[in-house]
């Protein structure tokens, strides 16, 4: 009998701490649909192939963070504590990470790296060890389309403004409209505090969902805003670029922009630093490694732990939805800037610009080229505007790294 | 421009304010655009320069490799004396360059120097009846 009995109580004591039990005390019933959400998003990543590199690991990450009991990721070692410093100056943006390190879970752990900004600088050092710049500099004129696309940023910031959100959050919304989802989590995971209703998480979400959305979003945009005769214009072929002008380049941009923007330093060096190992051809194994497995290691822990951030209090709140409405937003204005200032290229150069190569400027790498193309070929399936949009594309990567700067240097955490 | 950036905002935002005034929104939206155009088209400019400077620089470079090469093509003819290669009478001149090129360009693959010394016809050697018959009979199955 007695072992029966003590049998039992195992059983039951077993049961209280599954995760099951979890599921049915206070909050459980918000960690069930975030796991049903999690599974939604596997399901757009692997089906419907939305940025799967992405989108899979921070689903998956979204589904270990909302197991009950799992205890892999504790928002509340995230939230910022005051501290004195030495010479008596109070900071009261301070994590412990010694507290991180010694009771954290596995994602706890590798999120220190979104946190830290590390991650989405060794992101842009692959990106930019697999950027050719060509284009760019065949045509520097692409650097204004890159920059007019930012106006998607800039506008959204005044629409999350006006719903009421904090300055953390508008700046951080805003940046969705970037299209460049390592400069989207560099900004947030600086801004964002607990206080605030978003977190990391969700931006990423969204500025990932979106980005796998550009061949849906921009075409009706671009064609409502250009007449059949601008979007048929053919443009002229590139020069030849030196190798020792694509040299110059990195350098030249990284001494420029850092000393202009010093918070853009991070993103603008390292992107630049990667394109010299490319371009120098001395440092193969170096760029290499930077291109593949440095950039796919990066990839799964900045997926996995950001996933883990987007817990049930920050997901299902009424913040999310205005994050989805204002991402889109934000995309549908950085395209229609871009696309607009395009058209007074056109005008400008008496109808050598094909205007539909600004909407390239959004970033999204090298998706937004690629739309560009198309919407080219449906007027005129002989002309091919990949090589010009690309262009504004590298360009609008430069672009939102100096805009993500200006946030933040402009809004103090 | 960093200090243009913090002259601009003089009423610092910080992170937790919530219902931002409309001056406060128009600065950031304002100083955003004008710092990333002024960035961009700074370096608009400054590719623009290098990039006629590098022109101008291939261009003479150009040109001196043009003379140099006038120069090379002329100074062998002055010392060694070219031997002709012994071209067969009826084979056409286009034929013989043809062949001269493709010789050429081996011995730009290969490294090697090869020098094309005579071109002649071969005489055929069976009737192309029997060539053929033969061939015929010696295919592997």
């Amino acid at each position: 009998m007695g072992i029966i009995n003590s049998f039992l109580e195992t059983m039951a004591d077993l049961a209280r701490e599954s995760g099951f039990a979890g599921f049915i005390a206070d909050d459980g019933w918000k960690n069930i649909i975030m796991i049903l959400v999690s599974f939604l998003f596997m399901y757009l990543a692997i089906a419907k192939g939305f940025e799967p590199l992405l989108l899979l690991p921070i689903s998956f990450g979204m589904l270990l963070t909302n197991l009950p009991f799992a205890e892999m990721y504790h928002p509340e070692f995230w939230d910022y504590i005051e501290v004195e410093e030495r010479g008596g100056v109070i900071n009261d943006h301070y994590i412990d990470y010694g507290r991180v390190l010694q009771h954290g879970g596995l994602l706890d752990i590798l999120y220190m790296g979104v946190k830290l900004q590390i991650y989405p600088p060794l992101i842009f050092l692959g990106i930019g060890a697999m950027t050719d710049f060509g284009p760019l500099i065949a045509n520097p004129k692409s650097f204004l389309l890159g920059a007019a696309a930012q106006g998607g940023i800039f506008f959204t910031f005044i629409g999350a403004a006006l719903l009421g959100m904090t300055a953390a959050e508008c700046g951080s919304i805003a940046i969705i409209g970037g299209a460049d989802g390592p400069t989207a989590i560099y900004v947030s995971s600086r801004l964002l505090s607990k206080t605030d209703s978003i977190g990391v998480g969700t931006i990423a979400l969204a500025a990932y969902t979106y980005m796998a959305l550009v061949p849906i979003i921009q075409p009706p945009i671009m064609k409502a805003l250009t007449t059949k005769k601008e979007r048929s214009v053919v443009m002229g072929q590139l020069r030849q670029v030196s190798k020792t002008e694509k040299l110059i380049f990195p350098v030249l941009v990284t001494v420029i922009i850092s000393l202009m923007v010093p918070s853009a330093a991070p993103l603008v060096g390292m992107l630049m630093f990667g394109n010299l190992l490319k371009e120098s051809g001395c440092c193969d194994r170096i760029a290499k490694t930077a291109q593949n497995e440095l950039m796919n290691i990066i990839t799964i822990f900045l997926g996995v732990s950001v996933g883990a951030t987007t817990s049930a209090d920050k997901i299902l709140t009424i913040s999310f939805g205005k994050v989805i409405l204002l991402g889109v937003i934000a995309f549908s204005l950085g395209t229609a800037s871009g696309v607009i200032f395009g058209k007074i290229m056109y005008v400008a150069t008496k109808g050598k610009v094909n205007p539909l190569i600004g909407s390239a400027g959004v970033s999204a790498v090298p998706m937004a080229a690629r739309v560009s193309q198309k919407v080219g070929q449906e007027e005129n399936p002989t002309n091919y505007l990949l090589m010009h949009a690309m262009g504004p594309n590298v360009a609008g990567v430069i672009g939102s790294a100096v805009a993500a700067g200006v946030l933040l240097s402009i809004i103090q955490v | 421009m960093y200090e243009l950036v913090n002259a601009l905002s003089e009423n610092v935002i910080h992170g937790s304010d919530s219902n931002l005034s409309g001056t406060t929104i128009a600065t950031v939206v304002i100083t955003g655009m004008v710092v990333v155009f002024i960035g961009l088209i700074l370096l608009v400019l400054l590719v623009m320069l290098y990039g006629k400077i590098f022109d101008a620089v291939n261009r003479k470079k150009e040109e001196k490799k043009n003379a140099e090469a006038v120069k090379v093509e002329t100074k062998p003819a002055e010392n060694v004396p070219v031997v002709p290669p012994a071209i067969e009478e009826g084979i056409e001149e286009e034929v013989v360059a043809v062949i001269a090129a493709a010789v050429e360009a081996m011995s730009a693959q290969s490294g090697k120097k090869l020098k094309l010394k005579s071109v002649k016809t071969v005489k055929p050697q069976r009737n192309p009846w029997a060539a053929a018959g033969i061939a015929e009979n010696t295919r592997p199955f």
